[in-house]
């Protein structure tokens, strides 16, 4: 179970050829897909979901530790989930870094003290920021990239958040913070009385008529584009390949700021045992194992163990999705027929080193979250309810 | 005798002695005026005299007076109007708490299990109509709420309820460590250790299949009762009740969502309990100080969970979500 981010049919094809046993997947939206994991951990066997989520569905019970010794590719994950940054010197972030959720502690809590067992695998990530539409914003190319952007007077009416709050709330406070409006002690970690100034900075912008839509899937956040609905909204990066013609004018922002990142992995439900525990864990691996981490890339996520990665890219996609060099030639998306990416183009925010150096934040639960999340979901139904 | 027990008792005497006849439909909400007490404990007494099968559940609201079976035709009469005959005792113990005392415990608990879902408005007129009180005793009620900064008071003057903030559970706990510690000290030799032997021995002994796990809100309840409360300063037993009431609130809501049992906990509490009886204070003290820190973060924790819970299940129509932030 888990999200359209990494359930692909093409990928469940190849896993269930490759493994031998049969793979089925449950595709939901965020919040939903959290709250039935929460809940209803009888329902799948294998959760594909963040790390940031784990805040609530580990501490559920619903799941279950994973011995990192039954997973052949272990050693291949890169440093920015075992020790937090790519380099000692790059942006560990504001917020819930995937390190810190990573191991089982003895007394079962999570943190970032090495042990032998972990609460999700990493696997797929990436360092979000927004997209705009260059006739609007930046029609000289020199507009300084900032969050600020998103309530800029030239986005009223047109701009749209991606509706679960442990993002979309960060897109906006992002934006608060860098037009100097508000300012948190801790933006990861935000007091009662942060988020309350966030959301009255929210219900003024909403007055005034700036958010036009509150959206949970990357096809609907495409399709804002595409219809012209939206001058600038969160992104997330597979939309890029989906906007038909709305591409040639649609900029992915490389924020002054920093990103906000994300990273995504595998956990086990508590009730999986015996030989289903077996094929769950050889499930898991295999997703390290470098094809489906290529699949991933052609989405725009970058993979935990990347070298793998390279092995099932032609040297054209590798330099151009890791690299962030020109495209030596035109570049297919998962289907193996759309050109997605032009010879040429150069990707926005550059290579995976220097795009994973500048994260501003990671998408968190925080404390708050309970707090956050319900004065969230008022927003987004009022915005929603009003289009209605 | 518990409230219920006495409303079962005033009933069960007049129905014996043939002033509620057979056939007579029994109505919560007037019995509740006319004992001066809330529903509760008429529903809890109905359905004790159900079982004693003094009387009966039918096609329609209420019970009957008579067993199963009997074929009484249907009477209904204002209860008030009956002259019912209470013994003095049972009277003189319904009478004795004041009636906005029963209220408040219904209505501070209520209050308590919405605390986590968010910021509620209690609404007065509801309140009173819902346990068919006056004014008055509704004011009683949210004063002394209010008093124990349970609710609090809007600038329009509207009566409102939490919400249990991550940031107050950590200042909570971390009054919590303040003031325990130190009152299990001042406990002292007041301490009830035959009690928490018990208490220890009960676990010892627990088969988890059939008993099922062991439940660490209890043992927390043992050990206030026996040992923090025994503390011989009232003013601060006070303060450390008052300061718990919401927590031990959204703990119990919690374990309703269907949370797992807390298994560290309990091992932790029983490590005190050993402590204690081994008449080890001072390491208790120490001990009870770090089981709060962790326990601390492990109900931040579980506060982050129910924000997948939708709705809260409030249950009663006093109290209504306040959206307007």
């Amino acid at each position: 179970m888990g999200t359209d981010i990494s359930l692909l049919e093409a990928v469940r094809f190849k896993a269930i050829s490759d493994l031998g046993f049969n793979i089925e997947f449950e595709v939901l939206d965020f919040p939903n897909c959290q709250r039935k994991a929460a809940l209803n951990p009888e329902a799948y066997d294998v959760y594909d979901q963040c790390f940031h989520n784990l805040a609530i569905v580990w501490f559920w019970g619903a799941l279950q530790p994973i011995d990192t010794t039954w997973l052949g590719n272990w050693s291949k994950v890169s440093a920015l989930t075992k020790s937090g940054g790519v380099g000692k010197y790059a942006s560990r972030g504001f917020g819930d870094a995937p390190m810190n959720k990573l191991y089982v502690q003895p007394d079962h809590s999570l943190g970032p003290e090495e042990t032998r067992y972990i609460a999700m695998l990493p696997t797929v990530h990436n360092f979000d920021s927004f997209g705009y539409d260059t006739r609007v914003f930046n029609t000289d190319g020199k507009e300084r990239e900032s969050w600020a952007m998103l309530f800029d007077p030239r986005a009223q009416g047109k701009l749209a958040l991606v509706d679960e709050p442990a993002i979309g709330l960060f897109d906006v406070a992002l934006a608060a913070e860098a037009m100097g409006v508000l300012r948190f002690e801790n933006i990861g970690n935000m007091s009662p009385a942060e988020i309350g100034a966030l959301f009255r900075f929210l219900k003024d912008k909403r007055k005034e008529g700036f958010v036009r839509r509150c959206w949970r899937t990357g096809e609907q956040a495409a399709k804002l584009f595409r219809d012209g609905d939206v001058v600038i909204q969160s992104m997330w990066s597979p939309a890029y390949n989906e906007l038909g013609s709305a591409a040639a004018v649609v900029k992915e922002a490389v924020p002054a700021e920093g990103y906000r990142a994300w990273h995504g992995g595998l956990s086990i439900a508590r009730h999986v045992s015996g030989p289903m525990l077996h094929m769950a864990c050889e499930y898991m691996d295999w997703w390290l194992s470098g094809w489906a981490g290529a699949v991933m890339a052609r989405r725009g996520y970058y993979m935990s163990a990347p070298l793998a990665v390279m092995d099932h890219l032609s040297a054209a996609e590798w330099s151009y999705w890791y690299d962030g060099q020109e495209a030596a030639q035109d570049l297919l998306g998962v289907d193996g027929e759309t050109i997605i990416v032009r010879r040429g183009a150069r990707r926005s925010g550059g290579s995976y080193l220097e795009r994973a150096r500048r994260i501003a934040l990671w998408n968190t639960v925080m404390d708050e979250h309970n707090y956050a999340a319900r004065a969230w979901a008022r927003f987004a139904s009022s915005v929603n309810g009003k289009l209605r | 005798m518990k409230r219920y027990e006495l409303v079962a008792a005033a009933l069960r005497s007049n129905i014996v002695s043939g002033r509620l006849e057979a056939g007579l439909v029994l109505l919560e909400g007037p019995i509740a005026s006319l004992m001066k007490t809330s529903r509760a404990p008429v529903q809890a007494a109905l359905r004790i005299l159900e079982e004693e099968k003094l009387i009966r559940r039918f096609d329609g609201r209420g019970y009957l007076v008579g067993r199963a079976g009997t074929s009484a035709a249907l009477v209904r009469r204002a209860i008030d109007k009956l002259d019912l005959r209470i013994p003095n005792e049972i009277n003189a113990a319904l009478q004795n708490r004041g009636l906005w005392e029963v209220v408040y415990e219904e209505v501070e608990s209520a209050v308590a299990a919405c605390l986590i879902f968010g910021e509620f408005r209690i609404i007065e007129s509801e309140l009173g109509d819902y346990y068919g009180v006056s004014r008055t005793v509704v004011r009683d009620v949210l004063g002394r709420l209010h008093e124990r900064g349970i609710i609090a008071k809007t600038s329009s003057s509207h009566w409102i309820v939490g919400p249990l903030t991550a940031e107050s559970v950590r200042e909570r706990f971390q009054v919590r460590r303040l003031l325990e510690p130190e009152a299990l000290r001042l406990a002292g030799d007041r301490i009830d250790l035959e009690k928490i032997a018990q208490s220890l021995q009960r676990e010892r002994v627990r088969d988890p299949a059939k008993q099922g796990a062991a439940d660490w809100m209890q043992l927390e309840r043992d050990l206030m009762e026996f040992c923090i409360f025994r503390a011989p300063n009232q003013h601060l037993v006070e303060l450390i009740r008052h300061n718990q009431m919401p927590l031990a609130a959204a703990s119990r809501a919690l374990t309703k969502l269907g949370l797992p049992e807390d298994e560290i906990a309990v091992s932790e509490y029983l490590m005190l309990f050993e402590l204690i009886t081994a008449r080890a204070i001072d390491a208790a003290a120490i001990y009870l100080s770090n089981h709060l820190t962790a326990l601390a973060e492990k109900n931040l924790a579980r506060l982050k969970i129910v924000a997948v819970i939708g709705e809260a299940p409030v249950g009663v129509p006093y109290l209504t979500l306040r959206e307007s932030e």
